[in-house]
């Protein structure tokens, strides 16, 4: 399928049968890990020591296969797309979905990071959860879960997507109440899927919307037909199916739920709670590139909302005291760049910022996870401190991660940073790179704050613990070092080194894929100028982040530097209004008891209005059915007597009303 | 009177009336069966008359009373045969006491 | 037959008079079958309700029907239901309940019946003969042995097989003894030859 353009100059992806080769190894993909969780499921306790074995082998294999098709793809001098329907899913006349995949070079970027990623945390799974009694389940889940978000990138269809989608929260509900017999992560894990399912109403809606308005439940199929409903329409849906994604994506106001899965074990939260399944919102919108692109109102809200949950997270990241949820609020906010930048209509910078925050931010949790190991479980930096000597390999990928994620050239982070700053800012939208730059500024500030906090200064952790503080096993640390190369590399190797980011690798990758998204929006690259503008938006966020890190730095330590809480103590108590706002950031804005006020309190009264009715009127009228049923039966069961004179006279009367009848018709 | 088919008809209404009375009220199952036996008669009654009233089916009309005859003859015996059975079981030959249908 | 043209004072015909007296005689007698409280009684009313209608059959102008009457009906069937009751009798007897507790019930249905069949019968014309005509005996034999000569045999055989089902049923069993004596719970009622008979039977 293709699309010519009016002018006959452009072309949108031309979608070709893939091969049979192709076609096994695709399905490999996703029938490895299924039975991986299969079979560690059902096997799982007869393995003893290593339930391991069944899910990493899968895993290993998926990603090596996932390699080969990705390279295979990006490689390629013309831009690869392949698809094919496994079987017709529901043949209804009008109606008719294909059970089918796509496998374009988005999919291939997707395919890298999930599985990359995927198999590092499986690995370091080994170690961490070594002494988990329930460590088979915990590998089988993760195997569902690569299922579940392979099937998410590889579906074709929105019905598949949809059905992966709910796999994939699944999947997250599954592992972040892993230890369910803990109240917080049960009710985590309960906050995390009620509020994905309040979204996916909406997400629901919407792909309704594009059914009824398109015809096809096909994702490419859908584009060209889209482009001439009604503008208004097209908004509406576009909407609609961004809520879905921001439910999954966790931007406001459904933010709620990832601080709180926090409470699942580290690589639950490395894997799926920043490097992957957050991501599937950023993917979806992406994916749906063209339909966004004709619904120019709903790209800002979607803006708006990318930019405004980037800000309110970083705010409150800043008065954190668990390590993991000031990574949490973070990614929260690096999401809400991603948004951004696909509001804007920079497609092609928010899949890049998802590549390298995906390995940066799965380097820092797997970090912290092994900060966490190392202090005996201690999750709160009031207690840790001047850890970097004793667990160092921690420590030095730990510091590469944060300045990844600060924006510091070379790494990853800063190409990817700066390709969103600057291509908003290069389309116009200023409000947009400004409130950027200072969440730039803010996640210097908060990630050396946690940097100083955990690794420099005095140390405060629990007496009873420090002898014991130690570096973790191979099987950890190994990770750590694997996603710490990409983190420095990725960007030298596929962003805009001293080029135009149109000219970079990444760019060539994806813009066919974005090719008819930018036809519609009317994007065109700008030449170059690094000594010109361009150089002027490198320079402005690389201050910015210069500036958050050295206040940092001066407050929290760093290496020989000690802390100053004496300054961190004043600074925030210095007035009423610095008062106000830290109890604001440490409170997460009163977000969460607003919730509970309106969804808990009045809609518990809402419910419980409608249980009365249910119970008294609508129980009534089923239960008196019932009993008005019993009543009759057990009057009418006197008829049978048992007699055979009764019955007689039952036959005589019957004979005399027939005769009457008879004489009364006939006359 | 004798001489109209109507008053015939009317007479054997009447007896097989009396018949259905005894059938339904009576508690002693060969009181029932005697009843019984007054409404097959009464029905011959009915035949025969219709019979000697109709010239052409006047023999017909009584080849068949006489069948009626001669099976209720047999079907007297088979239900005393009965009645004299449970009789046997039960001491009694009171219907009332035959409820075992009932639940 | 035919009888004197009229009755003497009541200016009616003969046939009208006879008539009447055995209708009545066989309405009465079979009403006294259903209505008495003794089943012995009743077994007699209803032998006499029998020869009522044989007497009704030969004003009929059947006089072979009145004699099948008599012969079978009360020769034989009014005899067997006879000996059934002298078989199922008990001292407790004449006390007990006569009627049904729906014996209202069945009154009103009866009635209800005859009402309605009375209705139907008089409300219709047949399509009949001026006078009635007498039906004799060689007529009958002509379709019995013509015509109807498979049913007759046929009705032989059912005929048969009551009587062997018959003896069959009402056996004495030699297994339960205690169900083949006479009389109910108290023996028969008594009467001089009552003892002897309850002690031969045992």
């Amino acid at each position: 399928m293709g699309i010519l353009n009016a002018e006959g100059a452009e072309e949108a992806l031309h979608l070709s049968q893939a091969s049979p080769e192709q076609a096994a190894a695709i399905l490999a993909l996703l029938v490895l890990p299924m039975a991986g969780f299969l079979l560690t499921g059902l096997l799982g306790r007869r393995l003893g020591e290593r339930p391991w074995i069944i899910a990493v082998t899968a895993i290993l294999i998926t990603a090596a296969i996932a390699t080969v098709l990705a390279f295979g793809a990006l490689t390629s001098s013309e831009p690869m797309a392949v698809g094919f329907s496994l079987y017709t899913w529901i043949p209804a006349g009008a109606l008719q979905v294909e059970f089918g995949f796509l496998f374009d070079n988005l999919t291939a970027v997707m395919l890298i990071v999930v599985t990359w990623i995927g198999t590092l945390v499986h690995i370091y799974s080994i170690g961490y959860m070594a002494h988990d009694p329930g460590k088979w389940r915990f590998f089988a889940y993760l195997n569902l879960f690569m299922f579940s978000m392979l099937l998410l990138v590889l579906a074709a269809s929105y019905l598949v997507v949809f059905a992966a989608w709910e796999l994939v929260g699944l999947s997250s509900y599954l592992l972040i109440g892993f230890w369910y017999k803990r109240r917080a992560p049960a009710l985590a894990s309960k906050k995390a899927f009620l509020v994905n399912r309040v979204a996916d109403q909406s997400f629901v809606v919407g792909i309704m919307g594009v059914f009824l308005l398109t015809g096809t439940m096909d994702i490419l199929d859908s584009f060209a037909p889209f482009q001439s409903v009604d503008p208004l329409v097209r908004n509406i849906v576009a909407l609609l199916l961004f809520v879905g994604a921001a439910g999954k994506s966790a931007q406001f106001p459904f933010h709620v739920w990832l601080p709180d899965a926090m409470e699942g074990p580290t690589p639950v939260s490395a894997l799926i709670h920043a490097a992957t399944m957050v991501n599937a919102g950023v993917y979806f919108v992406a994916r749906t590139s063209p339909l966004f692109a004709s619904a120019q109102q709903a790209m800002l809200i979607v803006a708006a909302i990318g930019i405004f949950t980037a800000i309110l997270s970083a705010s409150i990241a800043l008065t954190q005291k668990d390590i993991k949820r000031v990574l949490a609020y973070s990614t929260l906010s690096q999401l809400g760049y991603m948004f951004a930048a696909l509001g804007v209509g920079a497609y092609v910078a928010a899949i890049f910022h998802l590549m390298a925050h995906g390995f940066t931010k799965g380097l820092l949790f797997l970090g912290s996870g092994s900060v966490i190991h190392a202090v005996d479980g201690e999750q709160d930096m009031d207690r840790m401190g001047a850890l970097r000597r004793k667990i160092p390999i921690t420590h030095w990928t730990f510091l590469i991660g944060a300045l990844s994620l600060a924006g510091i050239p070379p790494l990853a982070g800063f190409f990817s940073k700066d390709a969103v700053l600057a291509e908003s800012f290069l389309f116009g939208y200023s409000w947009v790179f400004v409130i950027g730059l200072i969440v730039a500024g803010l996640t210097g500030f908060y990630m050396f704050r946690l940097m100083g906090k955990t690794f420099y200064g005095e140390s405060h952790v629990d007496p009873a613990v420090e002898p014991h503080v130690h570096e973790s096993p191979r099987s950890m640390t190994v990770p750590l070092i694997l996603l710490a190369i990409p983190t420095v590399v990725l960007g030298l190797l596929i962003g805009p080194v001293l080029e135009s980011f149109t000219d970079s690798r990444i760019f060539g990758w994806l813009e066919p894929i974005f090719r008819q998204a930018d036809e519609i929006l009317g994007i065109h690259p700008h030449e170059y100028e690094l000594l010109g503008i361009d150089g002027a938006l490198i320079l402005a966020s690389v201050t910015v982040a210069a500036i958050g890190i050295g206040v940092g730095i001066w407050l929290f330590g760093f290496f020989g530097r000690r802390a100053r809480p004496d300054v961190v103590e004043r600074t925030t108590q210095r007035n009423r209004l610095t008062r106000a706002l830290y109890r604001a950031s440490f409170n997460k804005w009163w977000f969460d008891d607003l919730y509970s006020l309106v969804f808990y309190r009045f809609g518990g009264r809402l419910a419980n209005a409608v249980m009365w009715f249910d119970v008294r009127i609508i129980d009534g009228v089923v239960n008196g059915t019932g009993s008005v049923t019993q009543a009759t039966g057990e009057r009418v069961r006197h008829i049978q007597t048992g007699r055979v004179q009764n019955y007689a006279l039952g036959i005589a009367i019957g004979l005399v009303v027939m005769i009457a009848l008879f004489i009364l018709l006939a006359r | 009177m004798s001489h109209s088919l109507e008053a015939y008809l009317v007479l054997s209404v009447l007896l097989f009336g009396i018949g259905v009375f005894g059938f339904l009220a009576k508690r002693n199952a060969i009181a029932m069966l005697m009843s019984i036996e007054i409404m097959l008669n009464a029905v011959n009654l009915a035949i025969v008359a219709f019979g000697a009233f109709t010239p052409e089916l006047a023999a017909q009309a009584s080849t068949i009373a006489l069948f009626v005859i001669a099976v209720a003859a047999g079907e007297a015996t088979v239900g005393l045969a009965i009645v004299i059975a449970i009789y046997r079981n039960r001491r009694t030959p009171l219907v009332d006491e035959y409820a075992s249908m009932h639940d | 037959m035919e009888l004197p043209q009229t009755v003497p004072y009541l200016e009616w015909r003969w046939d009208d008079l006879v008539f009447l007296v055995l209708a009545g005689v066989m309405l009465g007698a079979a009403l006294l079958v259903v209505l008495g409280r003794d089943i012995i009684r009743s077994g007699l009313w209803l032998v006499l309700s029998f020869a009522g209608l044989a007497g009704i059959y030969a004003l009929l102008g059947s006089p072979f029907m009145a004699l099948t009457q008599v012969l079978v009906y009360i020769g034989a069937i009014s005899v067997l239901i006879l000996f059934a009751i002298m078989i199922t009798q008990s001292k407790a007897g004449p006390s007990q309940l006569v009627f049904q507790r729906q014996w209202w019930a069945a009154a009103i249905a009866a009635v209800l019946l005859v009402g309605l069949l009375l209705t139907a019968v008089l409300l219709t014309t047949f399509p009949l003969a001026a006078d009635l005509v007498p039906q004799p005996a060689r007529d009958i034999a002509l379709l019995l042995f013509g015509d109807y000569l498979f049913a007759v045999e046929v009705v032989g055989v059912l005929l048969l097989a009551a009587v062997v089902g018959g003896l069959y049923l009402a056996r004495r069993d030699p297994d339960m003894p205690e169900t083949n004596r006479l009389g109910g719970p108290g023996g028969l009622p008594a009467g001089p030859a009552a003892p002897a008979d309850e002690e031969e039977a045992a």
